[in-house]
C-alpha cells in the first residue's frame, strides 16, 4: 500500500548525520555510493556494509522503518540474485534440486545481494535524515556554478522543492478521496483489471482537479510575496559547515582508502 | 432503541513507526434511533477519526463497533453493507466530485447499490431537492458551480443512498454564515422529513446548538462531556478550556442572569433570545 512507502520520507531528529551540512551530506552519499561500486571482494564489501550500519545506528532511525523502506526492493534483490545464481558458471559445480548451481553463482548472487541493499540503505538514509528543503538547497548550491551556462538552477531546485514538498499531501489527498468514495460504495478492491481500471476515475480525476487548483493557489501566493525566480535571492537558513563534516570527510576517504587497499591484496568475487 | 453503539474504541495512526498517534481511545458512545447527535471537540480531537469508523472505513485497533446490535467488522460483507446503511458526508465533500453532470455524480452512490434505474433516478431527485438543487443544475457540470453548489451536490450524493445514519463532517465549514445557515436548515429539513438519524460533527457550538437534541464532546480522543445541549452548555468553563466556545448570545444571558435578571439561560440563537426578552418584559421585569 502507499502507506508503507517510507522512502523518500524524512524523519526529523538531531543525531550526528542528521546535522551535517546538506551539501556535504549529499557529496559523502554520492562518495559512499561509488565506493560501494568499487568493492571487489567480500572483505572490502563487508567494511562499506559495516559502515552503513553503523551510519544507520548513528541516525537513531529504527532499523525497522529502514526495513520497512526495503520492501520494495525485495523482489529486485531476489531476481538480481537468482539470475545471478543460474548464469555464473564458475566455481565448483554443486547439485542442487536435479538443477546445477556452482559455488561463483552463489557467491555473485550473495555479493549483489549485499551491495544493493547497501546502496539503497545509504540512499535513504540521506533522505531520510535530510529534510527535502535542506536537500534541493544543498543540491541548488552545489550545482550553482551551472548557472554561468546559463541554466536555470534556482528555478529548478524551486520546482523541486515544492515537489517533494507535495509528496505527503497528494498521498494523504488520496487516502482522503478514497475513503470518501467507498463511503458512496465504490469498490476498489473486486473485480477484473477493467473493472479496478475503471474504479480509479472517481479518485484521479478530483486528484487532479485538486492538484490544479491547488498549484494555481501556491503560483498566486507566490506572486504575491514577489517571487519571481531571479538569482537575487537570499537565504534565511544558512548552511554551516562545522567539525562534523571534517569528521566524516575523514572517515569516507579512509573507508576509500581501506577498498582499494582490501581490492588489492585480496582476490576478487567480481 | 440503538442503531450504533461504540464500545471501547481506540485507534491509533502509522502503527510501527515513528509518527505513531493515538487519535481516540477507549470511546464508548451510543446513536438512538431518529435523533440527532452533535459530535463537537476543538480540531485533532478525534471527531473525523471517530466517524470512519462508523461505516467501517477504519477497522478499530481495539475495541468494537454496533450498527443494529451487530459487530459491523464480523465479515467483509457486513463492512460493505455498512457503507450504505451508514452514509458518511467527509469535510470539505465538493473536493471529491468527479463525474461530468450534476446528475451522475449523485447517482454514484445509489448505482453503486446496484439499484433498478427508475430508483436511482428517484432518489437523485429527491436527493436534489433536499439540497434546494434544480432541475437545470443537474445536467451542468459539477466543476462550473459555485462552492456552496458545489457542496450542496456533494451533500446529496450522501443523502440519495438514503443511509439510516447520515453523518455530517463538518458540513458548514469554510462557508459564508449566509452558506452555513442554509446548510444547517437542510440538514435539519432532511432530519425532520425523513425521520432519519443524523450525526453532525463540528467544532463550532454555534453552528450546532440551535439543531442537536443531544452533543457529545471529544477531547484528545476521548468523551470529555456527553448530554443534552443545556447540560453541556452549563460546563461552560471546561468547553472554554477545551478550546471551544459556547455561543456569545449564550453568555450574555448567563451575565445577565448573574447581574440579577431572571432570565431562562438556554438560548442559543438571535431568535430565541428575542422571545425570551419578550416574554421576561410582558412578564413585568423591569429592564
Ligand atoms: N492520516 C493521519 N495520519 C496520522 N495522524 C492522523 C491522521 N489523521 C489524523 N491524525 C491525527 O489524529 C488526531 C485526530 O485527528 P482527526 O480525527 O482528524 O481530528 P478532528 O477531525 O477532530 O479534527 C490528530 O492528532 C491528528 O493529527
Ligand atoms: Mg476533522
Amino acid at each position: 500500500m502507499i502507506k508503507d512507502i517510507t522512502l523518500g520520507q524524512y524523519f526529523p531528529g538531531d543525531s550526528f548525520i542528521h546535522k551535517l551540512d546538506p551539501r556535504f551530506k549529499l557529496i559523502f552519499t554520492v562518495f559512499v555510493l561509488v565506493e560501494i561500486f568499487l568493492c571487489k571482494n567480500f572483505l572490502s564489501l563487508g567494511l562499506i556494509f559495516l559502515f552503513s550500519i553503523a551510519c544507520g545506528l548513528i541516525s537513531k532511525i529504527s532499523f525497522k522503518v529502514i526495513m520497512k523502506g526495503l520492501k520494495m526492493i525485495y523482489l529486485l534483490i531476489f531476481f538480481t540474485s537468482a539470475l545471478q545464481i543460474f548464469y555464473n558458471k564458475t566455481g565448483t559445480p554443486i547439485e542442487i534440486f536435479g538443477g546445477k548451481i556452482t559455488t561463483g553463482g552463489i557467491f555473485t548472487a550473495i555479493f549483489m545481494a549485499v551491495r544493493i541493499i547497501s546502496l539503497i540503505f545509504v540512499s535513504s538514509l540521506l533522505t531520510y535524515t535530510t529534510s527535502p528543503t535542506a536537500l534541493t538547497d544543498g543540491l541548488e548550491r552545489l550545482l550553482s556554478p551551472l548557472k554561468k551556462l546559463h541554466i536555470p538552477v534556482d528555478t529548478l531546485a524551486m520546482m523541486m522543492t515544492i515537489a517533494l514538498r507535495f509528496i505527503p499531501t497528494l498521498i494523504e489527498e488520496i487516502y482522503k478521496i478514497m475513503n470518501a468514495q467507498k463511503a458512496r460504495g465504490a469498490d476498489l478492491e473486486n473485480g477484473n483489471i477493467i473493472k479496478r481500471a475503471k474504479a480509479l476515475v472517481p479518485i484521479f480525476i478530483p486528484l487532479f482537479v485538486n492538484s490544479f487548483r491547488r498549484a494555481y493557489e501556491l503560483a498566486f501566493a507566490m506572486e504575491c510575496r514577489c517571487y519571481n525566480g531571479s538569482n537575487r535571492r537570499t537565504r534565511m537558513k544558512k548552511m554551516h559547515t562545522g567539525w562534523r563534516d571534517i569528521v566524516a570527510l575523514c572517515v569516507v576517504l579512509l573507508i576509500l582508502a581501506a577498498i582499494i587497499l582490501l581490492n588489492h591484496f585480496f582476490g576478487a568475487v567480481i | 432503541m440503538t442503531v450504533l453503539e461504540a464500545k471501547n474504541l481506540s485507534y491509533e495512526y502509522s502503527v510501527g513507526t515513528p509518527f505513531q498517534v493515538t487519535a481516540i481511545k477507549n470511546i464508548n458512545l451510543t446513536v438512538e434511533k431518529g435523533e440527532m447527535l452533535a459530535i463537537i471537540g476543538h480540531t485533532g480531537s478525534g471527531k473525523s477519526t471517530l466517524i470512519q469508523h462508523f461505516n467501517a472505513l477504519f477497522q478499530p485497533t481495539e475495541g468494537q463497533i454496533f450498527l443494529n446490535g451487530k459487530d459491523i467488522n464480523e465479515s467483509k460483507e457486513s463492512a460493505h453493507a455498512a457503507r450504505f446503511k451508514v452514509g458518511l458526508c467527509f469535510q470539505y465533500p465538493e473536493y471529491q466530485l468527479f463525474e461530468s453532470t450534476v446528475y451522475k455524480d449523485i447517482a454514484f452512490g445509489p448505482s453503486n447499490m446496484g439499484l433498478s434505474d427508475a430508483e436511482i433516478d428517484a432518489r437523485v431527485r429527491r436527493a436534489a431537492a433536499f439540497t434546494g438543487i434544480r432541475d437545470d443544475m443537474l445536467e451542468k457540470s459539477p466543476f462550473d458551480l459555485s462552492g456552496g453548489e458545489k457542496r450542496r451536490v456533494a451533500i446529496a450524493g450522501v443523502m440519495a443512498m438514503e443511509p439510516e445514519v447520515l453523518i455530517m463532517d463538518e458540513p458548514a465549514a469554510g462557508l459564508d454564515p449566509r452558506g452555513r445557515k442554509t446548510i444547517l436548515e437542510l440538514i435539519k429539513n432532511y432530519r425532520e422529513t425523513t425521520g432519519s438519524t443524523v450525526i453532525i460533527v463540528s467544532h463550532s457550538m454555534e453552528d450546532v446548538a440551535s439543531v442537536a437534541d443531544r452533543i457529545v464532546v471529544l477531547n484528545k480522543g476521548t468523551v470529555a462531556l456527553s448530554g443534552s445541549v443545556d447540560e453541556v452548555f452549563s460546563h461552560a468553563d471546561e468547553l472554554v478550556e477545551m478550546g471551544l466556545n459556547i455561543p456569545q448570545i449564550t453568555k450574555i444571558f448567563a451575565e445577565l442572569k448573574k447581574s440579577g435578571y431572571d432570565l431562562n439561560t438556554s438560548v442559543y440563537t438571535s431568535e430565541q433570545a428575542k422571545n425570551e426578552i419578550l416574554r421576561y418584559l410582558q412578564k413585568g421585569g423591569n429592564a
